[in-house]
């Protein structure tokens, strides 16, 4: 069992689902913004970094790291809920195209923003569990502590937002809001502040992605999520953007691409594992690998 | 009642001709005077003018959003670059024209999977493949140059240029004014073809594509074969513009086209006014004085210019104009201008007929 465990192609296993479970947490993260409000959301990784670095700093004045983690979370919700507010609102019922432009705006400034304040050198936030591997008999088992975390901490979300939406009342109301707003408003639902709780729990998907990515070896720094922001998004486009299980799945096979591209090619055009995967999933179903509508709205 | 629709304004090619080459002479007229310092960004503004004109008639003609166009431009650019490299006395049109095919090919192969996609899959497909073209270029070291990338001397003053220039720093004069002209008439000539294309038979089966694709469908319109031209022709025009901005530059490096670089050309594409040629004029003029306006900026709120802030004062300029022009005037400075043209075009009419009727009853 140990000379298996030990045996590189589990190694890239582990190492793919580990990279993937973050990539899956992103996507799910699109998905619960694209569902609510029909908006593919740009600024969704930056958006996570700047909550992250406002929660991490508070390191440095000695709070503790699950602090950290906690307002990193709440700050990211909160930019979630203001951003729908603020930006994404007075775009209903304008092109497609607009609200896109302007959350690539938003990503571009508050990637400037952060490097304003804290500088574009990598950060390094001192991790809550050890990185190095196991061993078992002088065998490496390449699972550390901190992997293990990163996985625990990626399920027990979806896990918790799966919950949220299949078994609240609040699940409830913010399904029906996404589904059919007119009903909803007419059978008593809050829809704009349903939209509104949708990109914040959105948001906070986002951050708590973003803390597991700073606390790493990938570090913190201003455009630490871009790469992660793409794959996430290829994620939910492999799944079809509408359904969260898509996306969780779309994130693991990617993260497992990735990491086998890494491990026999070349670990600089590893980004390219996801496109070739979108490219094929686009070729063979446009509409998505998982989504059950045939036709598109016209 | 639209009783002013009986005066159309007559648009023919001559017009667009004579509009064209009265604008790139003026430019060059420009070049004369300015600076050095300020032909140089001259010379960077008619080359982004290029590829924003690119995005603005897929984007504002095509309804199609691309991130990617800053791929498209570093596709272009290592083309010109690598073969500049080596075929160092190769007239520099014949460089560009390998750009634009090269842009162009890299265009249809992001458009074959990309173009029954629309909205926020194309952006992300897009922009997909502008963050995949960076690790590309460091791959493959042995012909890109890797992360130092190719240093270029393409752009030589010829010599009959330099005998205009004389005394002090001729040289660095000349080299600044034949480099703006030279970017000024290549501009000329793809907004020259531009403004054919947004006329032709294509152009117009975009812009109902755009408009409706059930009733361009209907009307007999090859949908995606549409796109894909549309997609093709922007990516060529990215090609041209990020191989003479590179050109410009003297040399190509994989930094050169951040996903940055695409945020700038949305801003400048939404600032100027998306689908229109003045548009694309307006958005390079930005570009060419976004150093000095940044700068401005910068001493205006006492920021060091050197200090972090400062440092990033660009992307927080462009990205709050992109989200302020958006939110509260999309369409852009042509934009606002167009009303008052609608306007001064209806009193103008109006004091016609009225002239008109004077003349029959005296």
């Amino acid at each position: 069992m140990s000379v298996f465990l030990s045996s590189s192609f589990i190694h890239n296993i582990f190492g793919g689902l580990a990279t993937g479970v973050i990539y899956s947490l992103v996507a799910l993260s699109l998905v619960i913004i694209w569902q609510s409000t029909h908006v593919l959301n740009f600024a969704q990784g930056a958006m996570a970094m700047f909550a992250t670095y406002i929660g991490m700093t508070e390191i440095d004045r000695g709070v503790g790291y699950w602090w950290c983690v906690i307002i990193s979370v709440a700050v990211g919700m909160i930019l979630g809920g203001m951003t729908e507010r603020v930006l994404i609102r007075p775009l209903y019922g304008k092109p497609e195209i607009n609200p896109i432009v302007v959350m690539v705006g938003f990503l571009g400034v508050l990637e400037a923003l952060a490097s304003a304040i804290w500088t574009s050198t990598t950060r390094n936030i001192t991790e809550p569990f050890s990185q190095v591997y196991y061993q078992d008999h002088g065998h490496l088992i390449f699972l550390s502590a901190f992997v293990i975390f990163q996985m625990v901490l990626a399920i027990g979300i979806m896990l918790l937002v799966a919950a949220l939406f299949r078994f609240t009342k609040l699940g409830l109301q913010l399904r029906a809001s996404a589904l059919a707003p007119e009903v909803s408003r007419l059978l008593g639902i809050r829809v704009g502040r349903m939209l509104t709780i949708g990109w914040m729990l959105s948001a906070g998907v986002g951050a708590i992605a973003a803390v597991i990515v700073a606390s790493g070896n990938f570090g913190l720094f201003p455009t630490n999520m871009d790469g992660i922001f793409v794959a996430g998004f290829i994620a939910a486009a492999i799944g079809g953007l509408e359904s969260p299980m898509g996306a969780v799945a779309g994130g693991l096979l990617i993260g497992l691409a990735e990491q086998f591209i890494l491990a026999y090619w070349s670990p600089n055009v590893a980004p390219l594992g996801g496109i070739i995967i979108l490219v094929v999933a686009l070729m063979v179903r446009p509409q998505g690998l998982f989504t059950k509508r045939m036709s598109r709205r016209v | 009642m639209n009783w002013w629709r009986a005066f159309p304004r007559q648009e023919t090619t001559n017009s667009r001709v004579v509009g064209v080459a009265i604008l790139t002479l003026i430019a060059l007229l420009v070049t004369i005077v300015l600076p050095p310092v300020a032909n140089s960004e001259l010379a960077g503004g008619a080359a982004i003018a290029i590829v924003v004109l690119g995005l603005s008639w897929l984007t504002g003609w095509s309804g199609q959003i691309s991130l990617g166009n800053s791929g498209f431009m570093a596709v272009g650019a290592y083309a010109a670059g690598i073969w500049a490299h080596h075929h160092m006395t190769t007239p520099v049109i014949f460089t560009l024209a390998l750009a634009l095919v090269a842009g162009g090919l890299s265009g249809l192969v992001v458009a074959i999977p990309s173009t029954r996609l629309r909205g926020p899959y194309l952006a992300g497909m897009t922009l997909a493949f502008s963050a995949a073209v960076t690790p590309l270029a460091q791959n493959f070291t042995s012909v890109t140059g890797g992360e130092g990338g190719i240093f270029l001397n393409a752009l030589v003053t010829p010599s009959w240029f330099a005998h205009f220039f004389h005394g002090q720093n001729a040289s660095i004069n000349a080299n600044a004014q034949w480099t703006a002209d030279l970017s000024v008439v290549v501009a000329g000539i793809m907004f020259f073809f531009m403004a054919n294309l947004f006329h032709s038979r294509t152009g117009r089966a975009m812009r109902l594509v755009r408009d409706n694709d059930v009733a361009a469908e209907l009307m007999g319109v090859n949908l995606s074969r549409t796109r894909t031209v549309a997609f093709v022709v922007s990516a060529a025009y990215a090609g041209v513009g990020g191989a003479l901005y590179s050109l410009l530059q003297e040399s190509v490096r994989p930094e050169t086209f951040p996903l940055t670089l695409s945020i700038t050309l949305l801003t400048l594409m939404v600032l100027g006014g998306m689908g229109t040629l003045s548009g694309a004029v307006i958005g390079g003029i930005i570009y060419s004085f976004s150093a000095n306006l940044v700068a401005h900026v910068n001493s205006l709120t006492g920021v060091n210019p050197t200090s972090n802030l400062g440092a990033n004062m660009q992307g927080i300029i462009f990205g709050v104009l992109l989200i302020l022009a958006m939110l509260f005037a999309s369409r852009g400075i042509v934009g606002l201008v167009t009303p008052l043209r609608s306007l001064w075009r209806v009193v103008m009419s109006r004091r016609r007929r009225l002239r008109d009727t004077l003349g029959t009853t005296q």
